[in-house]
């Protein structure tokens, strides 16, 4: 309707401007007209994107980043629950997709510097894998179980003494599942029994010996049993019943996870690898996400970390997972789904990982249409008591909207170990095939830092 | 009736000090232990339990005592870089005690979960010298004529009489020495929750039960005099209000009412801070009490902090 009002005024007006050819006045410094643009309130593609347009606006302006959040989710429609820890098969394949993840095997390379007091000649095999406790122990580790082998002395002044952290986690073991009496475990719920205490009991021992060394713990703050959420949106759909039937709409995910501990901090983790590295490829699937399966509902659309705004600790360092008594190993091997008992790691890892990054970005001002400036970098533990597998995320970008990735080369990465297992059993008052290089790489995590401190 | 700790009193043949002992007070007023830099920390500490833990607009205290809790003991593990003993410690939750005694004629016995205790390698010393012991000899235990100094008291009958902490743990426990007992009052409703006078005095009670119980195992069943007194800590809170209580077993002997007694030193009703306002409150649009927390009070977290530290210190 616009353009044939134009064109009504451009034709009587040819003969007009022919005439008149020179002597023009000059053109005037402000526009005769307001701006031709799109209605707000028409049901037309340009006004959806005039709306989309002036919404992002208003974020962008916010004030505050209490009030960019309240304004990111103000909008509440159906959107799919995304559950960290899922018995879906091949679950971690449609996470990678959901958050345009790459997943890389093995932990990443650590400048050698910031891992001083394990390196031993300089040569420590970086994949965590070869067990090295390169350390001097002076006298006897009467740890029970695995003998040690005590290696030359670097050089290096602060020395790690695995044989005292080794003898502080067996003591937690020990006093969780054979000293302390306890009634029987409630049914299904073995994992609150006896992994839980001994989960925490071991992070809060460790984290507080290791503090010494890392003067980030020192003034890191322990979460008990938090809530991490974030919600996105990612990719395209049409709404297929309802009212609304027929329009475009974006696909929103929401993850709502409880980690059993998480530390936060008040200095970011260092960058891993730049932002712009392109480490494999994310798996396209070109399923909708409810045939993962994947369900739909609507209700608050929260973003949180684990603490408000206001927290100085703002960033996070690790998290520790607890899987239930649903997912574990038995019940997989019983119904010969063997490989996804991998597959349950992984998909909590990345999930809650993403959800805690991408939601610490957000704490910081950025979202899908203010990308992130510099990567977010958070690590997660996985257990389900014994077997540990660690993950660390660098989070590259936020921008997963339609729109914001179609220009998007930015990849987010997830390293990840597979699971392996501290001990072999405990009996008897010992703990029997304690395994080092498990506790070597919890310990590494958890002495994980800026470089300047 | 009485105000609790009176009768726990009668009940255990304990001696009543006001204010903390000496030891502990040392290991507050002691400026080497840098106690300054943490109390920005404990500030941080108590705003996250208060204010800052939830999603929602203000925590519930279910959530916000264990939290202010778990917090404070973080603060206080981290030093122990810096001493290195500290790490000689164990938290254990949701341990049983049952320990039972006579008293004048009437078989008393504590049983029930008793908290949070945090054991140590090593016991702690005694903290009230011999002469004071002996002092109590001359103190009278105050009684309640014409009221029985039972009352108020479930009354049991016990088939099997439980003895020691020893049931809590297994021989060979190498974190044998009960240290420190917390109570954490965070029931949301008020009467739900102990009254601090019934707090202090169910401190009272299973402090006693652990070292009466302590005592049994390193010296045996029968009552007499202890040449090594036995020294339990006890620290109560409901998330703002704390109570710090330091009970040390003399003698196992309470079937008379004279002899030595034991001794216990209170410090009752401390805040950690005034308020806590998660959002302003504002009268006619004026801001009459800010958001945050507002008179902080870092005496009550240096004394935490003295109770968990003494004994290495």
């Amino acid at each position: 309707m616009a353009s044939l009002r134009v064109r009504q005024l451009l034709a009587p007006s040819r003969r007009w401007f022919s005439e008149t050819v020179s002597g023009t006045p000059s053109p005037p410094d402000s526009p005769l007209y307001p701006p031709v643009v799109a209605s707000i309130t028409a049901k037309s593609k340009a006004a959806k994107s005039r709306r989309l347009q002036r919404f992002n606006q208003r974020v962008h302006a916010a004030a505050t980043v209490e009030e960019k959040l309240r304004l990111y989710g103000k909008l509440q429609r159906p959107k799919y629950t995304v559950y960290p820890q899922t018995f879906a098969l091949n679950a971690d394949r449609w996470y990678r997709s959901f958050t345009k993840t790459v997943l890389v095997p093995g932990m990443p390379p650590r400048a050698a510097a910031a891992k001083a007091p394990v390196a031993a000649a300089g040569a420590t095999p970086e994949a965590g894998r070869a067990p090295e406790p390169g350390v001097e122990a002076p006298g006897a580790a009467e740890a029970p179980g695995a003998a040690e082998t005590p290696e030359p002395a670097v050089g290096a002044v602060p020395y790690l003494d695995i044989g005292e952290l080794r003898s502080l986690a067996c003591d937690a073991l020990l006093q969780e599942s054979f000293y302390q009496n306890k009634k029987r475990p409630f049914l299904y719920r073995d994992q609150d029994h006896t992994p839980g205490p001994f989960l925490t009991q071991l992070v809060s021992t460790l984290a507080a010996s290791l503090s010494g060394r890392n003067p980030l713990l020192a003034a890191s703050s322990l979460d008990l049993n938090p809530e991490v959420s974030y919600y996105w949106h990612h990719g395209e759909e049409v709404v297929v019943h309802g009212h609304r039937k027929g329009r475009v709409d974006p696909v929103r995910f929401q993850i709502d996870d409880n980690p059993h501990l998480q530390i936060r901090v008040p200095k970011q983790l260092p960058e891993v690898v730049p932002l712009e590295s392109d480490l494999g490829d994310v798996p396209v699937i070109d399923h909708k996400p409810s045939k993962l399966p994947l369900f739909k509902k609507q209700y608050e659309n929260k973003v949180f970390i684990g603490s408000k705004v206001a927290d100085p600790c703002c960033y996070g360092h690790t998290q520790f997972h607890l899987l239930p008594d649903k997912l574990k190993r038995e019940r997989f091997i019983r119904e010969r789904l063997e490989d996804q008992i991998e597959v349950v790691y992984r998909s909590n890892g990345i999930a809650s990982l993403f959800a805690w990054t991408a939601a610490q970005a957000m704490y910081q001002g950025f979202w899908s249409e203010a990308d992130v400036t510099r990567p977010f970098v958070s690590q997660a533990v996985v257990t389900d008591g014994k077997y540990f597998a660690f993950f660390c995320y660098q989070l590259n970008t936020l921008a997963l909207t339609a729109e914001t990735i179609k220009n998007n080369p930015r990849k987010n990465i997830c390293w990840s170990t597979d699971s392996k297992p501290l001990y072999d059993v405990v009996e008897d008052g010992n703990v029997k095939g304690f395994n080092d290089e498990v506790l070597l790489q919890l310990v590494r995590f958890l002495l994980n830092r800026p470089k300047e401190l | 009736v009485f105000p609790g700790v009176r009768q726990a009193q009668w009940l255990t043949k304990t001696k009543l000090v006001e204010g903390l002992p000496p030891a502990v007070q040392g290991v507050v007023d002691n400026p080497a232990l840098g106690l300054q830099e943490l109390e920005e920390r404990a500030k941080h500490v108590v705003s996250h339990a208060r204010l800052w833990d939830t999603a929602e607009a203000a925590p519930r205290r279910e959530k916000y005592c264990p939290v202010l809790f778990e917090n404070l003991i973080h603060v206080c593990r981290s030093l122990s870089a810096k001493y290195p003993s500290l790490s000689k410690r164990m938290l254990a939750r949701n341990c049983r005690i049952a320990a039972t005694w006579e008293r004048e004629s009437s078989l008393l016995q504590v049983r029930g979960l008793s908290g949070i205790l945090m054991n140590s390698m090593t016991p702690l010393p005694p903290v009230a010298s011999k002469e004071e012991i002996l002092a109590t000899k001359e103190h009278v235990l105050e009684t309640f004529y014409p009221i029985a100094p039972t009352i108020d008291l479930q009354e049991v009958n016990v088939y099997k009489e439980l003895n020691d902490t020893g049931q809590c743990f297994r021989d060979g426990y190498p974190y044998s020495h009960p240290h420190t007992l917390f109570f954490l009052e965070s029931a949301n409703v008020r009467t739900d929750r102990f009254r601090p006078e019934q707090l202090r005095a169910k401190m009272l009670m299973f402090a006693f039960g652990n070292a009466l119980a302590k005592a049994r195992v390193l010296h045996g069943n029968d009552p007499k005099v202890l040449e090594q007194p036995i020294v339990v800590q006890s620290i109560g809170t409901d998330g703002q209000l704390f109570q710090f209580m330091v009970f040390q077993l003399n003698t196992t002997d309470l079937v008379s009412n004279d002899g030595i007694k034991n001794l216990v030193w209170i410090d009752s009703d401390q805040n950690l801070y005034e308020r806590a306002q998660c959002v302003p409150e504002i009268k006619k649009r004026v801001v009459t009490k800010p958001a945050g927390i507002s008179g902080f009070q870092p005496d009550t977290f240096k004394k935490f902090l003295a109770l968990y530290l003494h004994g290495t210190v």
